[in-house]
């Protein structure tokens, strides 16, 4: 009564296993198998049906990605990549953040200590903290040079006006976010910097908003434990969130409306970005893919080098709200603001001004009417992008404490000697190259180190220089004497005598301690492996 | 135009590799030497917290315990000393149940209650925030690191060479704490009476200046000056031009003196509190307090370097 259901087919086991094998190839690659893989490595044109196309369809993270792209655009200097590269550099930045995040809890009690403790104590700790410092000043970079690169192409013209719109918004927020991680160090730099910062929101009207605003910032009136966790949870939750969320919004519109081909290949008020001719078409699997692949990995491959080789995040002191550095700067990309607040008023520099830049950098699509993408034809556009850049630069430059900030003169030049942060030439030459003495600007130097004798003739320089300078600050000399305090520790008494204008002499003096284990990478140049001179040195040369 | 534009497989491959290679060869290059990363690291950052303990130290407690930690007589002990290092401990009965720079820790957070009697001029009061002092907990960790390093040069000293003053805190007789002595020296705890060396009427007035803990307040060696005020007391380092800055004493700088010594609360300039002892009078003799007097107002005056009993060692 059973039936008897048909034998199967009896395959020899290898053709077996390699169909199976083949089906764990498709399942993988979303829809491409093993034979079409190599087709697509030998670059043969695809078949009819074109299963190329299957991943886009299938898989999440293709089918955001267009599956073929316009010849011209994929030409490197069309668009340099900078798009991707700032995508790229947010995962990269997520990453290395996420690692970071393991060794750090945000109290001012543990974050200074959690970052010398990443520094000491963890093995790769420093990269992951070089690699996300210098992948947030690369970030806030690369985005502003594709915002340009987009301006000077023209490319946020009619359809793209809301494309550049949100780009705008990518960039306020890249910003925001290189921003709030400053504080997260929790060294003087940082402090003082974002104490400069959010103090800039103090001067939005009316008194009582401003106020508002920054003790929601800083969740008291100065910086501290409130703040800190302010800060982090904007770096690490909320902005995160809101620039994937503009992302989105970014990269749907790029692909709704294509990447704005090179002027010349169309018509003035044309856009033709999406009509693809079949013969002009590069697809994204695999010649796209392989070419953004090797691009990230090639700048992944820079950065490690320059990284591993070159910088340092810096860590300054442990953030003193009692002491104000002597030069407080805000980060960099900042350096126009404090330009801008150095001639102008907290409210016009601080809030007026910015915003209506801000305004007014989000409605250039809106506001400039000339249909043409091309560069003949939009010579004004070109040419106030210019002037606005290098206004930009100005202000930047006289946002350092190079222009208009000036501390007494012998402040200075023991500033410049041996800062209160960072290195200075006494660091720089350390230690070792530090010997016991009083050592008096009047005298010829006498001193068998050549690197000393040259700390010391600088010293004769700078308050030469400054005499020159200043009109209060006459017939200066200095002494330095370098006492031994401790075992391997060092004394540097900086002390200054002039005679003031009203012909009173005056005397400035500052105390430094120099231990022969503070060690400062910049000692040697860069950054060395194993550093062999710097143990000698340490077990008794 | 010139395009940057690599079409070629082969050679986007080889630029894949090519990075690859070199990113596994800054990380591989990295691993082998994080080991001794690490150790160089750690050194910078004890060193760093040194230089900030010499800061701190220098600003807050050099005025008592002495620039070189050498101590001052009846103010505060010696940290620079070898007895610090190797006796202390044990003295206080600690020996064994916590370390040297946790007894220094809790001494610098918390201070030190003093006793009655204690023959300390000045308390130590807490330094740490958490007790209500003025330092945050990492200040205190390097204060305490800087103190630490006085280690090494310590524990070179000769027992004439320990500027340490016996502790009379202990039980252990001052006798039996100097280093000279073996620390398992055979001793019977006896109640010993505080003696100076030098008798009473005799002392000499730059013994006196010290012995009576006046340095621990007023700096000899800064003047008082509108932007250079002694913190706990006026500097005296113009103290010979007395009259010409205090008009209470213009007429009779000696006289001013000595009522100020004998009798602090007869007149006290603004800004200060009652923090000066008013027993002067019965520590000291007449002749004393007018030979120390003169020797304040003598703009030469001379400062003898001292043994712990008061005895010339400079000459």
């Amino acid at each position: 009564m059973s039936v008897q259901s048909p034998a199967p087919q009896k395959k020899p086991w290898f053709i077996a296993l390699l169909s199976s094998l083949d089906g764990i190839f498709i399942y993988l690659t979303a829809g491409i198998s093993a034979r079409e893989f190599r087709a697509m490595l030998r670059g043969d044109a695809p078949g009819r049906p074109n299963t190329r196309l299957t991943p886009h369809a299938d898989a999440f993270l293709l089918h955001i990605k267009p599956s073929y792209y316009h010849e011209s655009v994929t030409r490197f200097t069309h668009t340099y990549r900078l798009g991707l590269l700032s995508t790229y550099l947010f995962l990269f930045e997520t990453i290395t953040g996420i690692i970071l995040m393991i060794w750090y809890a945000p109290t001012p009690e543990r974050a200074y200590v959690d970052m010398i403790r990443l520094l000491n104590n963890v093995p790769f700790g420093q990269l992951m903290r070089d690699l996300h410092r210098i992948g947030a000043e690369l970030m806030v970079g690369i985005v502003t040079l594709h915002m340009v690169r987009t301006y000077l192409t023209g490319s946020y013209k009619p359809p793209r006006e809301f494309t550049w719109l949100t780009g705008v918004l990518l960039l306020v927020i890249t910003l925001f976010l290189s921003f709030s991680g400053y504080l997260l160090p929790w060294d003087q730099l940082a402090f003082w910097a974002v104490t400069i910062g959010t103090s800039m929101a103090e001067a939005v009207p009316p008194a009582f908003v401003g106020e508002i605003i920054n003790l929601l910032a800083r969740g008291a009136p100065d910086i501290a434990a409130n703040g800190l966790l302010r800060f982090y949870l904007l770096h690490v939750l909320f902005l995160p969130l809101l620039l994937i969320l503009f992302f989105f919004v970014h990269y749907y519109k790029v692909v709704l409306y294509g990447i704005s081909l090179p002027a010349q290949e169309e018509e003035v008020g044309e856009d033709t970005a999406n009509r693809v001719p079949a013969n002009r078409r590069v697809y994204y699997l695999p010649e796209v893919l392989l070419d953004e692949g090797t691009f990230l990995l090639a700048v992944t491959a820079i950065i490690t080098a320059v990284t591993v080789f070159l910088f340092q995040a810096p860590l300054e002191h442990i953030a003193n709200p009692q002491q104000t550095p002597f030069h407080t700067v805000a980060p960099w990309y900042f350096y126009w603001l404090q330009g801008l607040l150095k001639i102008a008023d907290k409210m016009w520099a601080g809030v007026i001004i910015p915003g209506v830049l801000l305004v007014m950098l989000m409605a250039i699509p809106y506001l400039d009417r000339n249909p043409s993408r091309r560069g003949a034809d939009r010579r004004v556009a070109t040419i106030s992008g210019i002037v606005a850049g290098v206004l930009m630069i100005i202000l930047s430059w006289m946002g350092t404490p190079a222009y208009a900030v000036q501390g007494a003169p012998a402040l200075e030049v023991v500033e410049k000697l041996m800062p209160e942060e960072k290195v200075g030439i006494s660091r720089k030459i350390g230690y070792k190259h530090i010997p016991l003495g009083t050592y008096d600007t009047r005298e010829p130097i006498t001193t068998d180190d050549a690197e000393f004798a040259k700390l010391l003739d600088k010293f004769v320089h700078l308050l030469e220089d400054w005499e020159g300078k200043a009109p209060d600050f006459n017939d200066p000399w200095g002494l330095l004497t370098v006492t031994q305090d401790q075992a391997n520790l060092k004394h540097l008494r900086w002390e200054i005598t002039w005679i003031s204008d009203a012909g009173t002499e005056e005397y400035f003096k500052q105390d430094y301690w120099l231990h022969k284990g503070s060690y400062y990478w910049e000692q040697y140049g860069r950054k060395k492996f194993g550093v062999p001179e710097f143990l000698e040195m340490q077990n008794g040369g | 135009m010139r395009s940057l534009y690599v079409r070629s497989f082969g050679s986007k491959l080889i630029w894949g590799l090519v990075s690859s290679f070199v990113i596994v060869v800054c990380v591989g290059l990295t691993a082998q030497t994080e080991d001794t990363r690490m150790e160089v690291q750690t050194k910078n950052w004890e060193g760093r917290g040194i230089e900030n303990g010499a800061v701190l130290f220098a600003n807050n407690c050099a005025t008592c315990h002495g620039q070189q930690g050498q101590g001052l007589q009846g103010v505060a002990p010696a940290l620079n000393s070898r007895y610090f290092f190797t006796r202390r401990l044990g003295d206080v009965g600690q020996d064994g149940v916590m370390t040297l720079s946790n007894y220094v820790y809790l001494t610098v957070a918390a201070g030190r209650p003093s006793k009655d009697n204690s023959q300390w001029a000045n308390r130590m009061v807490p330094w740490s925030s958490q007790f209500g002092g003025p330092l945050r907990g990492d200040q205190v960790v390097d204060v305490v690191a800087y103190v630490m390093n006085f280690e090494e040069t310590a524990l070179q000293q000769t027992a004439s060479e320990d500027p340490f003053q016996p502790f009379l805190d202990v039980s252990k007789p001052p006798e039996f704490q100097n280093i000279g002595i073996s620390a398992d020296a055979e001793w019977t705890p006896v109640q010993l009476a505080v003696t100076s060396v030098l008798p009473m009427g005799d002392r000499d007035p730059d013994y006196l200046f010290g012995a009576m803990a006046c340095s621990g307040c007023h700096k000899l060696d800064e003047p008082q000056a509108p932007s250079s005020m002694g913190e706990s007391g006026p500097n005296f380092g113009t103290i010979h031009e007395l009259g010409t800055y205090r008009p209470e004493a213009a007429a009779d700088p000696a006289a001013y003196l000595k009522e100020s010594i004998m009798s602090p609360d007869a007149f006290r300039v603004e800004g200060y509190d009652d923090a000066m002892p008013d027993d002067f009078a019965s520590r000291m003799t007449e002749e004393e307090i007018d030979r120390l007097v003169q020797w304040l107002l003598d703009p030469d005056r001379v400062t003898h370097t001292r043994d712990a009993g008061g005895n010339i060692i400079d000459e």
